[in-house]
C-alpha cells in the first residue's frame, strides 16, 4: 500500500512539472490569430497572468482540497470538464475493454480446446492480421460502410444534439452513436485477448491437473472453464490492468475520427490550446485512475487464484 | 444529469444484445446543422469566445454590429446609413429605430457610446479603438464617432466588426472575461444563444423573433462537431460543412450544393529575415525563384490552388496590384543569385561558403484553415525544390502551436505558415508585415527594414480617399515583393457544402466575414 501512495505523490509530481516542458505557451496558441489586435504591453500582461504557477506544495493542497483548479480555454473548473467528458470515455473504452476482454477469452478458450483443428487454425490466422490493422483502417472502412453507403449509423457526435427525446429513444439514440467506435475498438482489442487466451489455455491444457479431470471423466465444458480457463484467466486480468492505461490516449484516434465526445478529445484539445491546468488535471486524474485499477486487481488476483494470497 | 447516468447504464446493458440501432428519426422542427471538426470555440460574447475567426462567427449570431456584409459588400445593420465628415474627422450613424435586445428593450445611441468607452477601458482582442477619440449620442438613434486621426479601415474594422454591447447589462460589469450572468449573451442578433455543450462541442441557438430585419429563416441553428465532413454531410447530420475540394464532385452528385471562395487565404514561407543568409534580399529572392509554386499544389493539393501574388494581397482584392514583381520558377537565376553572394558548389552538389555548408532549417506543420487542421505535404515538396538548386534543407514537421512558437521567439530559419484576411481591408498588410501592428501574430513577418514601406503602411492607414489609398496599396505590395521578408505560396481551393433543399442560400462573404473570416456562415443568409 505505502508503494500505491508513493507512486500517486510521484504521478502528482509529474502531473505537476511535466507539462510544463511543452514547448510553446497558451498566449501564442489562443492569441495569435491575424485578426488579434495585441499590443505589446497587453501580450506581456497576459503572458504574465497566464505563465503565473503556484509552487508544487500549494498545488498538492489544492489537489487534497478537490480544487483543481479552471482551465484556461473554457474558463470552466477542470473537475467539471472531467465530470461532463468521463462519462462518455467510460461508455466507449469501458464497454470496449469488457466486450472485447469477454469474447476475447471465451473465444480463446474454445480455440485453444480445439488446437490443431481448422477452427483454430484459422482463428489464430485471422486475428493475427487483425492485430495488425491500425484503429484507423478500421474506422474509415467501417464509416464508409455503415455510415456513407448503407447509412444505417451517425458518423460523429456521442447522441443527436439538441433533439427531444423519451429516455428510450435517447438510449437508442446513444447506442447508435457509439456502435461505430465502439466496433472499432473492439476490433482493435479483441485479437491480442484471443490470442492472449488461446496461449495460455494451451499451457494450462498440458498441465497434469487436467490429465486428472479428464480421467475421472468430468464433462468437457468443466474442464475448460472451471479446470483450465480459470487458471487462463490471470493474464487476461493483467492485460485488462495494463490496457486501462490507455484509456485516455489509445482512443484519441477513434474519438477524433467520430468526433466522439470523451477524455481523449478533451486532452487532445486542451495539448494543443496549450491548456496547462486542464492538461495537469487530465494526466493526473488518468494516472490515478490507473493506479486505483491496479490496486485493486492486487485484490482481484487472490481472489481469482488463491495460490496468490500464499506467495506473501 | 440522473437521467444521462441511467441512461448510460442502461445502453451499457443494452449494449450486449445484439440488435441493430436505428439513426435518429429526423427532427421536425425546422433547424440548420452546421458540423465543425474542432467544435469547442468558447462562448458566444466579445469577451469569451476564442480569438479565431470560428469563434468569432458564433458570437456573430447573438451580437450585431452597426453595419455588415453580404454578398455584395457592406450592408445596413444595426445602422441605417453611415457617413463620413473628413472636416471633423467623424463618422455619423443613424441607427434602426426597430432594433432591440433579446431582453426586448430597444437599442439606442447611449448603447453604442457606451461599447466604444467599455472596449476602451477593457480592450476587447479583435478591433482596436486606440484611434477612436470619444463617441457621442445627440439623439436616441444617431450616433457620431470621432476619430484621433483619419483610420481608413474603421468600416471594416469597427463598424463592421465591433459587436454592440447592452449598457443596461454590461455597465456594472467589472471583470468582463469572467462574467458568465445569464444575460451575458443577452445580444441584437438575429439568434439568441440558448446552449454550449463543452463535451459534446455544440452550440444551440434559438431565432429572435423580433429581430429588426425581420424574423430569420431557420427556427434553429446548430452547431455539431463532425470528424467527417463529407460522410455527415451525405447522412443529413450536418446542413453545411467546410469540405475538402476532392469531395466537391461526389457530393454534388449526391444532391448537395458545392460553394467555392475566392482567395482569400495564402500558404506563406516565413524567413527569418533578421539573421544571415536570410537578412539580404538577394537570398531570399533566390528562394522565391527555386521555389515551384504550381508543382506544390499539384503534389500536395493535388492540383486545386493557384500560385499566390508575392505582393500578398490577394489576386481577387479590388487594389491587387497586377504589377508586383513576380518569381517564376527559374533555378538558374536562383543559383545565380546564390553565387552572387559568394556561395559554391560543394560536395553533393550542395552550395558551401568559406567552408561551411548552405544548410537551413524548414519547420512544418498542419495549419488550420478557418477552423479545420488541414495536412499537406508542403514541407517535403519544399525541401526537395531547394535541395535541386543547392540548398540543404532539414525538414522538421512539428505540431502547429510548437511550431507558431518557435516563428514568434524567432527561433527558425524558415517555415511554412498561411494566413487568411487577404481579400479583406488592405490594413491585412500592415499587421503582415510591420512588427507595430502585427507583433502578436505569428504570421506576421514583423520587417521594419525598409523606410519607404514603413511610411507606406502608415500612409495607407490614414488615406481615407479610395483611389488614393488603393495607388498606397499598390506600391506596398511592389515594395514588399520586392524585399520578400516572407514569400506567398499558393492560395488553397476553400470550399463548403450544404443542403439546399432547406431553401437557405449559403456563400462566401466577398473580403471574408467582419475583418476577413473566410467561412461561409453569414448570418445575412438567414435574413429574409
Amino acid at each position: 500500500m505505502l508503494a500505491y501512495v508513493l507512486a500517486a505523490l510521484v504521478m502528482m509530481y509529474v502531473s505537476y512539472s511535466v507539462p510544463r516542458w511543452l514547448p510553446g505557451d497558451f498566449v501564442t496558441a489562443m492569441y495569435s490569430s491575424s485578426h488579434v489586435t495585441l499590443n505589446a504591453e497587453q501580450e506581456a500582461e497576459l503572458r504574465a497572468y497566464y505563465t503565473e504557477r503556484p509552487g508544487f506544495g500549494r498545488y498538492l493542497v489544492d489537489l487534497f482540497t478537490l480544487n483543481w483548479g479552471y482551465s484556461f480555454a473554457f474558463l470552466t473548473p477542470i473537475s467539471e470538464l472531467i465530470g461532463e467528458a468521463l462519462p462518455w470515455s467510460l461508455l466507449l473504452l469501458g464497454t470496449a475493454h469488457l466486450l472485447s476482454m469477454i469474447l476475447g477469452f471465451l473465444a480463446g478458450v474454445e480455440a485453444a480446446w480445439r488446437r490443431g483443428g481448422l477452427v483454430e487454425k484459422a482463428g489464430v490466422g485471422s486475428m493475427t492480421i487483425l492485430e495488425g490493422i491500425p484503429e484507423i483502417g478500421t474506422a474509415v472502412i467501417l464509416l464508409l460502410i455503415f455510415a456513407l453507403h448503407l447509412g444505417w449509423l451517425p458518423a460523429a457526435g456521442g447522441e443527436t444534439a439538441y433533439v427531444e427525446h423519451s429516455t428510450g429513444q435517447w438510449i437508442l439514440d446513444v447506442m447508435g452513436h457509439v456502435a461505430l467506435p465502439l466496433a472499432t475498438l473492439c476490433l482493435a482489442y479483441f485479437p491480442g485477448n484471443f490470442l492472449l487466451t488461446r496461449g495460455s489455455m494451451v499451457m494450462v491444457l498440458k498441465e497434469q491437473f487436467i490429465d486428472t479431470a479428464r480421467a475421472k471423466g468430468l464433462p468437457p465444458a468443466r474442464i475448460r472453464y472451471a479446470h483450465a480457463a480459470r487458471n487462463a484467466l490471470l493474464p487476461m486480468v493483467t492485460r485488462f490492468g495494463l490496457r486501462i492505461a490507455f484509456m485516455v490516449t489509445g482512443a484519441l484516434v477513434v474519438e477524433t475520427i467520430y468526433a466522439y465526445p470523451g477524455l481523449g478529445t478533451l486532452l487532445f484539445n486542451a495539448i494543443s490550446m496549450r491548456d496547462l491546468p486542464l492538461i495537469q488535471g487530465i494526466v493526473l486524474f488518468s494516472s490515478l485512475v490507473v493506479l486505483f485499477v491496479n490496486l485493486a486487481l492486487e485484490f482481484a488476483y487472490g481472489w481469482i487464484d488463491p495460490r496468490v494470497k500464499h506467495a506473501f | 444529469m440522473l437521467k444521462k447516468w441511467m441512461g448510460f447504464c442502461l445502453g451499457f446493458l443494452a449494449l450486449f444484445f445484439p440488435f441493430a440501432t436505428p439513426c435518429p428519426a429526423p427532427a421536425q422542427v425546422q433547424e440548420v446543422r452546421i458540423g465543425d471538426s474542432k467544435g469547442d470555440w468558447g462562448y458566444p460574447n466579445p469577451y469569451r469566445h476564442y480569438p479565431r475567426g470560428p469563434g468569432y462567427i458564433r458570437m456573430s449570431w447573438v451580437f450585431d454590429t452597426l453595419v455588415w456584409k453580404d454578398q455584395n459588400g457592406y450592408v445596413a445593420a444595426l445602422a441605417d446609413s453611415w457617413a463620413y465628415d473628413p472636416g471633423r474627422m467623424a463618422f455619423t450613424f443613424h441607427l434602426n429605430p426597430k432594433a432591440k435586445w433579446h431582453d426586448h428593450r430597444p437599442l439606442t445611441a447611449r448603447d453604442v457610446v457606451f461599447t466604444i468607452e467599455y472596449f476602451k477601458k477593457h480592450p476587447y482582442r479583435w478591433i482596436s479603438v486606440d484611434d477612436v477619440s470619444r463617441a457621442e449620442a445627440p439623439e436616441p438613434h444617431k450616433v457620431i464617432v470621432y476619430l484621433l486621426k483619419p483610420y481608413s479601415p474603421f468600416i471594416s474594422d469597427i463598424g463592421g466588426t465591433m459587436p454592440i454591447m447592452p449598457k443596461h447589462i454590461w455597465q456594472s460589469v467589472e471583470n468582463p472575461e469572467a462574467y458568465n450572468g445569464p444575460d451575458a449573451f443577452t445580444g441584437s442578433g438575429p439568434y439568441r444563444f440558448l446552449d454550449f455543450n463543452k463535451a459534446q462541442g455544440t452550440y444551440l441557438y434559438e431565432a429572435f423573433g423580433e429581430y429588426y430585419q425581420g424574423r430569420p429563416k431557420a427556427d434553429r441553428v446548430i452547431y455539431v462537431r463532425s470528424g467527417q465532413a463529407m460522410v455527415s454531410l451525405v447522412n443529413r447530420q450536418v446542413d453545411l460543412a467546410n469540405i475538402q475540394p476532392d469531395m466537391a464532385e461526389p457530393l454534388k452528385k449526391r444532391g448537395l450544393a458545392v460553394i467555392k471562395d475566392d482567395r482569400g487565404w495564402n500558404k506563406k514561407l516565413m524567413i527569418h529575415h533578421r539573421k544571415a543568409p536570410f537578412n539580404d534580399k538577394r537570398f531570399r529572392q533566390a528562394l522565391a525563384f527555386a521555389i515551384n509554386q504550381q508543382e506544390i499544389i499539384d503534389k500536395s493539393h493535388r492540383g486545386f490552388g493557384m500560385p499566390a501574388s508575392c505582393g500578398l494581397l490577394s489576386v481577387d482584392h479590388p487594389m491587387y496590384n497586377p504589377d508586383t514583381p513576380s518569381y517564376a520558377f527559374n533555378p538558374k537565376k536562383a543559383r545565380a543569385l546564390l553565387e552572387s553572394m559568394g556561395y559554391e558548389k560543394g560536395a553533393g552538389g550542395f552550395y558551401q561558403k568559406g567552408g561551411l555548408p548552405l544548410e537551413v532549417e524548414l519547420l512544418a506543420s498542419n495549419i488550420t484553415v478557418a477552423g479545420q487542421s488541414v495536412a499537406d505535404r508542403d514541407g517535403e515538396v519544399i525541401k526537395k525544390q531547394l535541395e535541386e538548386i543547392g540548398i540543404r534543407v532539414d525538414l522538421v514537421n512539428m505540431e502547429q502551436a510548437t511550431t507558431d512558437s518557435k516563428v514568434k521567439s524567432w527561433n527558425f530559419d524558415l517555415a511554412v505558415s498561411g494566413h487568411g484576411g487577404i481579400s479583406g481591408d488592405p490594413r491585412i498588410l500592415n499587421e503582415m508585415i510591420s512588427s507595430s501592428y502585427g507583433a502578436g501574430s505569428v504570421n506576421s513577418a514583423r520587417y521594419d527594414a525598409n523606410p519607404e514601406l514603413n511610411r507606406l503602411l502608415e500612409a495607407q492607414m490614414t488615406e481615407m480617399d479610395e483611389e488614393r489609398r488603393k495607388a498606397i496599396v499598390s506600391r506596398i505590395q511592389e515594395v514588399y515583393a520586392a524585399d520578400l521578408p516572407a514569400i506567398s505560396l499558393y492560395y488553397p481551393d476553400s470550399m463548403a457544402a450544404y443542403n439546399s433543399r432547406k431553401g437557405i442560400p449559403w456563400y462566401y462573404t466577398r473580403g471574408g466575414i467582419s475583418k476577413g473570416i473566410p467561412i461561409p456562415q453569414n448570418k445575412m443568409s438567414l435574413i429574409k
